[in-house]
């Protein structure tokens, strides 16, 4: 429960006002890797792969995949970065010593990832217009998985930034876990394109269902159940946020 | 805030940094309106007890109340009555001085006009006004000494604890801070200060504590610790680096 508006809303606009500040390395990179690939994946190369089997073009099936990578990327690094530098020059004190409950601090933190995954996300969207200008079938769809998706990696970033010692540590997950993952997870290729002892092993990826799930809610076209879709993105979210507010209410790295 | 008589009460309060026992069954209190000395020679508990007391650090045992709250299980009320100026300068380096006491104040559920007025008339107070939109860096020593102060005083607290509050200081900028913590402490202020400045404590406060290996060694009124002594004298026979 949320008992100190004003201290989560503060947490909130202070995340907001980081990552604005240093836009040149929060929303413009992802923007112009995003127009790069849709450029040399979708119109140089993707006019000439026969895709049909999809019932989409190569860049409409991109676009969605494109849109979760960032949504992805974008609310990890946000937490991670700023939660790890907060520990890394100690001012993270001004927030433990705060009267904000653990709940309350992860609430804030999160705010920030969300707020950064969504501005990123529908600024690819945008972004593709020019390209291949694909509505959005189901908005309301959109807008749930953009929350759960964000709201498991910006948890998933505050638990690296805690678990790193140092920065060279920071990206560890993100380079070795994370990014592949979503890569096999069907950004640029439907996983039924893949051998089948490897797509058997896709439909363990998570990241699999949430590129579908957004998938779905651009082209409503799905690979899988979206319930289960939906169910599984709802499911991580929450089991990643009390596993945040946990570290953060035994004080994991964060007290002596 | 509960009627208590304390500010500050520990109660067999010990810790441990792996195999090295920091804190041993420390209990001492500190009564409301108290100007509190807490000595000790580098490595005797005095940050650590601090850590305690502000939710900073963990403990193994004992227990901890701020005017009768537990610090704990009732953290989300003690909090708002403790300011803590710190060792170390832990600046948010995002944001302008003005920016970091205005955030400060939202934390602790301060609204943002308040805040802003809160902060304005601090920075006037410390004389960091003409520095309002630079960021920590751009600041002298000094002047990052006012501004850990500025923030430890933005939502107003009871309880002010100070961690060395004049380390590295010039003597104008010393005079400045002992003459504002007095008068906070006339307002009705509890401060608790560390400090290894002997001159300093003997002048500003009421009450002294003194601590060594994680035990308190010494503790009362200033008159009743003394003993017609020098401070520096009776800090090196209980401490026993004579």
């Amino acid at each position: 429960m949320v008992v100190n508006p004003v201290g989560v809303l503060t947490l909130t606009k202070r995340e907001i006002y980081r990552f604005l500040t240093v836009a040149t390395q929060t929303i413009f990179p992802p923007l112009i890797s995003s127009v790069l690939f849709m450029y040399i994946f979708g119109v140089a190369i993707g006019s000439r792969i026969d895709f049909s089997v999809t019932g989409l073009s190569y860049l409409g099936f991109i676009i969605p995949g494109l849109m979760t990578m960032h949504l992805i990327s974008s609310s990890y690094e946000n937490t991670t970065s700023s939660l790890f530098i907060a520990r890394w020059h100690n001012h993270i004190q001004e927030v433990l010593l705060a009267p904000l409950s653990y709940f309350e601090m992860v609430l804030g933190l999160l705010a920030g990832g969300v707020a950064r995954g969504f501005i990123v996300c529908l600024s690819v969207y945008l972004v593709s217009l020019p390209f291949a200008p694909i509505p959005i079938d189901h908005p309301i769809v959109l807008l749930y998985f953009m929350i759960m998706v964000s709201v498991i990696f910006s948890c998933a970033g505050m638990i690296s930034a805690l678990w790193a010692e140092d920065f060279n540590m920071l990206n560890v997950w993100n380079i070795y876990c994370i990014l592949p993952l979503v890569l096999m997870g069907g950004v640029f290729h439907p996983i039924t394109m893949l051998p089948n002892i490897v797509q058997k092993f896709s439909r363990f990826n998570p990241m699999f269902y949430m590129v579908n799930g957004i998938r779905y809610s651009i082209t409503g076209i799905s690979d899988t159940s979206i319930l289960f879709c939906a169910g599984l993105s709802f499911l991580l979210a929450v089991s990643f946020f009390f596993f945040t507010v946990y570290l953060f209410k035994i004080g994991y790295k964060l007290r002596s | 805030m509960r009627d208590s008589k304390h500010a500050i009460e520990i109660n067999n309060l010990t810790k441990f940094f792996g195999d090295l026992q920091a804190l041993d069954n420390v209990s001492f209190s500190v009564k409301r309106g108290d100007f509190f000395a807490f000595l000790g020679p580098n490595g005797a508990g005095k940050t650590t007890t601090i850590n305690a007391l502000t939710g900073l650090s963990n403990f193994k045992s004992g227990e901890i109340k701020i005017f009768g709250y537990n610090t704990r299980t009732e953290y989300v009320r003690t909090r708002p009555l403790v300011g803590l100026c710190a060792q170390e300068f832990n600046f948010d380096p995002f944001l302008t001085i003005y920016q970091i006491l205005v955030y400060q104040a939202g934390y602790f559920g301060i609204l943002p006009g308040e805040a802003a007025r809160r902060a304005d008339a601090l920075l006037e107070r410390f004389q960091l006004t003409s520095k309002r939109n630079v960021k920590h860096r751009a600041l002298s020593g000094g002047m990052k000494k006012r501004l850990l102060l500025c923030r430890a005083l933005i939502h107003d607290p009871e309880i002010l604890i100070l961690d060395e509050p004049t380390s590295g200081c010039d003597l104008e900028l010393k005079f400045l801070i002992w003459d504002y913590l007095t008068q906070l402490n006339q307002e009705g202020k509890t401060i608790f200060l560390t400090t290894h400045y002997m001159e300093e404590a003997e002048k500003l406060c009421k009450t002294i504590g003194i601590i060594n290996h994680g035990r308190i060694v010494r503790i009362g009124e200033k008159k009743e610790v003394l003993r017609d002594k020098s401070l520096e004298t009776v800090f090196l026979e209980v401490t026993g680096n004579e």
